[in-house]
């Protein structure tokens, strides 16, 4: 009896200690209660279904600790209404791609895996993954709940081959105190390229290293201006490239034209790897990011003070990415139909809108375009409005990571060698036609 | 006449058992390693040659190819002129154009410099001076911390920000720049092999007899005499380690591409080993057998490379290893 008030009582302290240390990361606490809670039903679970389960493997990066504890919560839930299956999560950290094509050359690949978009084609020639439509049809999935560019994105020859679990898009993110700094109004939606240009000039001050616009050779960030330009990165059937079309090419004068004037520039200008960091030490005014970069100011640089809008629209309108990573099937799977309930679960309403209010990704789902938490977060809505607004997944057929490093190396020789745009794409164009033509 | 005989052949006998335990016993020490050997590098070595006659993208059977992946590779139609309007050739260069000068001229650079930086620093920790110990440690301390972890550490001190350019007043774009970015990562390698080297050498010239010193002095020798005459010729063998070494590693120089660079920009910093994980794994399309081809044509450039390199090291002196 003394021994056990003694353990209360060393509890109490801890938990005491506990509490005064840390007031400023009442969240954590909170997650440990959720996770032991969820513990416990599952324990429950194990007694009363003890035989014929259905093992399900599922596989994806793991981004982040936090993302990886929210999805093993949610699989958790799932285990808790569904006995009769055990999920086995297995992240794959590090090269995930490598390591997923290799594990289906030897055949053993999970059920389930993350696959995206800019991957899909690939997987789609090789038919290593499982069409989903009866499954949908089954539990009554319609293609039509979901963002229509996201899940056709993940179509091919008629039959949907993925879910797609979340998605992001690019927005204009903007440092409000350098806006009001040059007495200049925040952007809209309705920004043009001439108000993005009248405002990089009025923002850049290069003799102290800060530039209106963040124009990296990304071919992560320079296609939409060749989409806002009436152009496309690749012909419909991804039989070749338009990158030397007219309307690529004056894209391209317009991008690189920011660092060429100095009112532009890339992160390595100013010390950096990546224009996200640039922007939240306050360098870059304006930066084209996605919803990622929104966790990371949080963490990184609590105190800027920034908004975001849509991408201004160009000459012929609107044109944005879409990077989206959705789940698919094994062919190999041995339980498709158990496999199908996650997916279905991981999808649902319910899960997708826990992952929302997490702030790790916007859902794919257009019932939650109404949902209280992008009226609140400004911010995730512009980038969840940028779906539905003349977006492109970031795609380019089979020869993707060549097109992107084509892309890349276009940019570059204008940037780092001085070599005139319309030569620069030329040469991209070729190359890119080149690989193509090594398919064959 | 007959009890001779016989003992000899019972002894033999005895031997021969003796003989079969002993190899019994020797390969039963040798079979872990045996085991490991040969499946995870006989095998796969094997097995890497096979796909290298084959097209093989991870996702779909290896299909028999041929040869066609060493042409690919090699791209022997992009090393001859063209006429303006002939056809492109269905293959990359980026191998003949950029990994193959590249890897060389990483290799012509590295070698001759990091020898003889170690080289010079091994005689001087060999001397009596102060705080030897203590300098000993300090160089060898890079060759015992990850090249991962060293070339993060570089990249920061190489941006445009950085120590480097704010020491010097310098405004180079290191590794972002083609003219540099190559150079900057040979820095890294020699800073990070030196000290390895370093060891080397002090081992050789520990090994050196104290009595050719004491006698080339008496011979009125000056310092440099003895160190061109002594301590080179007496050094051959450790050099011809060093340099092999040197050799090898830098052919198949990688880590810190990948880190620091990931081949860019413009290709300035792609290597052979580079382009092979590039081929093998980053492409959207696996191109496996193409990589698999062209790791077997590194493995060929070394093995001639080296039997060359020891004809010359080998064929300039009289001492042998």
């Amino acid at each position: 009896m003394k021994g056990f008030r003694l353990t209360l009582f060393i509890t109490a302290l801890v938990a005491l200690l506990l509490a005064a240390c840390a007031p400023a990361t009442p969240q954590v606490i909170e997650k440990t209660v959720e996770v032991e809670k969820q513990v416990v039903v599952t324990q429950e679970v194990v007694k009363e279904v003890p035989a014929e389960r259905a093992v399900v493997r599922l596989s994806g990066w793991a981004a982040s600790p936090e993302e990886t504890a929210l999805l093993q919560s949610l699989l958790l839930d799932f285990t808790a209404e569904n006995p009769d299956i055990v999920v086995k999560y297995e992240p794959i950290t590090g090269d995930f791609w490598a390591t997923l094509k290799t594990s289906i050359a030897a055949g053993t690949e999970p059920d389930i895996y993350y696959m995206d978009i800019f991957q899909f084609p690939a997987f789609v020639q090789d038919d290593v993954m499982l069409p989903l439509d009866d499954f949908m049809a089954k539990t009554g999935t319609k293609k039509e709940d979901f963002i229509p560019s996201l899940i056709d994105a993940f179509s091919a020859n008629g039959k949907v081959y993925g879910i797609p679990k979340d998605f992001n898009t690019l927005g204009l993110f903007y440092n409000k105190d350098l806006f009001a700094k040059a007495g200049l109004a925040e952007p809209t939606d309705d920004w043009t390229w001439d108000d993005l240009k009248a405002a990089a000039q009025k923002l850049s001050d290069p003799a102290n290293n800060v530039y209106g616009l963040g124009v990296p050779a990304d071919a992560g960030r320079f296609p939409i201006f060749v989409f806002q330009n009436g152009g496309s990165i690749m012909t419909p059937d991804f039989q070749d490239t338009l990158l030397d079309a007219p309307e690529a090419i004056e894209a391209g004068k317009f991008y690189t034209s920011f660092r060429a004037e100095k009112i532009g520039a890339i992160p390595a200008d100013v010390g950096e790897g990546w224009q996200g960091t640039v922007f939240g030490k306050g360098q870059f005014a304006m930066v084209y990011e996605g919803g990622w970069l929104i966790p990371y100011l949080k963490q990184q640089f609590p105190n800027i003070n920034y908004g975001v809008v849509t991408p201004p629209a160009g000459p012929k309108g609107e044109g944005n990415l879409i990077f989206t990573v959705a789940y698919v099937i094994s062919k190999n799977s041995k339980n498709p139909e158990a496999a199908w309930r996650v997916i279905n679960y991981l999808t649902s309403e319910a899960a997708q809108r826990k992952v929302m209010e997490s702030g790790f990704a916007l859902p794919t789902r257009l019932s939650l375009q109404e949902s209280d938490y992008l009226k609140t977060n400004p911010a995730s809505a512009a980038i969840f409005r940028g779906a539905l607004q003349g977006a492109r997944p970031f795609m380019w057929g089979l020869v993707g990571s060549d097109v992107n490093d084509q892309m890349t190396k276009a940019l570059e020789r204008v940037y780092l060698e001085n070599m005139s745009v319309e030569e620069s794409f030329k040469q991209a164009a070729e190359a890119i036609r080149q690989k193509l033509a090594e398919l064959k | 006449m007959t009890t001779p005989s016989t003992t000899s052949v019972i002894l033999t006998a005895r031997q021969k058992a003796r003989r079969r335990r002993e190899a019994l016993t020797a390969y039963t020490f040798l079979l872990p390693y045996l085991f490991i050997f040969l499946i995870f590098t006989v095998f796969s070595i094997g097995y890497a040659f096979y796909l290298s006659f084959t097209r093989y993208n991870l996702l779909s059977p290896p299909q028999w190819w041929g040869l066609e992946g060493y042409r690919r590779v090699l791209c022997i139609e992009s090393w001859f002129p063209r006429p303006e309007n002939a056809p492109k050739p269905v293959c990359d260069d980026l191998f003949i154009r950029k990994a193959l000068p590249n890897t060389f001229k990483y290799t012509a650079i590295v070698v001759p410099t990091q020898t003889l930086i170690s080289l010079v620093l091994a005689f001087a920790m060999d001397q009596k001076i102060r705080f030897r110990r203590l300098f000993r440690t300090i160089f060898y301390l890079p060759s015992v911390t990850s090249s991962v972890v060293i070339s993060l550490i570089f990249v920061w001190l190489f941006s445009p920000l950085g120590v480097i350019n704010q020491i010097f007043h310098l405004k180079i774009n290191w590794l972002n720049d083609p003219r540099y970015a190559f150079y900057t990562i040979m820095m890294v390698n020699i800073f990070t092999t030196s000290g390895t080297l370093m060891l080397i050498f002090l081992a050789g010239l520990q090994d050196i007899p104290i009595t050719l010193y004491e006698a080339a002095a008496i011979d009125g020798a000056n310092k440099f005499q003895i160190f061109r005459y002594i301590t080179i010729p007496m050094l051959r063998p450790v050099i011809f380690f060093v340099v092999t070494v040197g050799i090898i590693g830098c052919f198949q120089v990688f880590d810190q591409i990948y880190v620091m660079t990931a081949g860019g920009p413009l290709d300035s910093t792609t290597t052979i080993a580079y382009l092979i994980y590039k081929w093998a794994f980053r492409d959207t399309t696996v191109k496996m057998g193409q990589a698999s081809a062209l790791a077997f044509i590194l493995a060929l450039i070394i093995f001639v490379v080296t039997m060359l390199q020891r004809r010359v090291i080998e064929g300039s002196g009289s001492v042998n290893q």
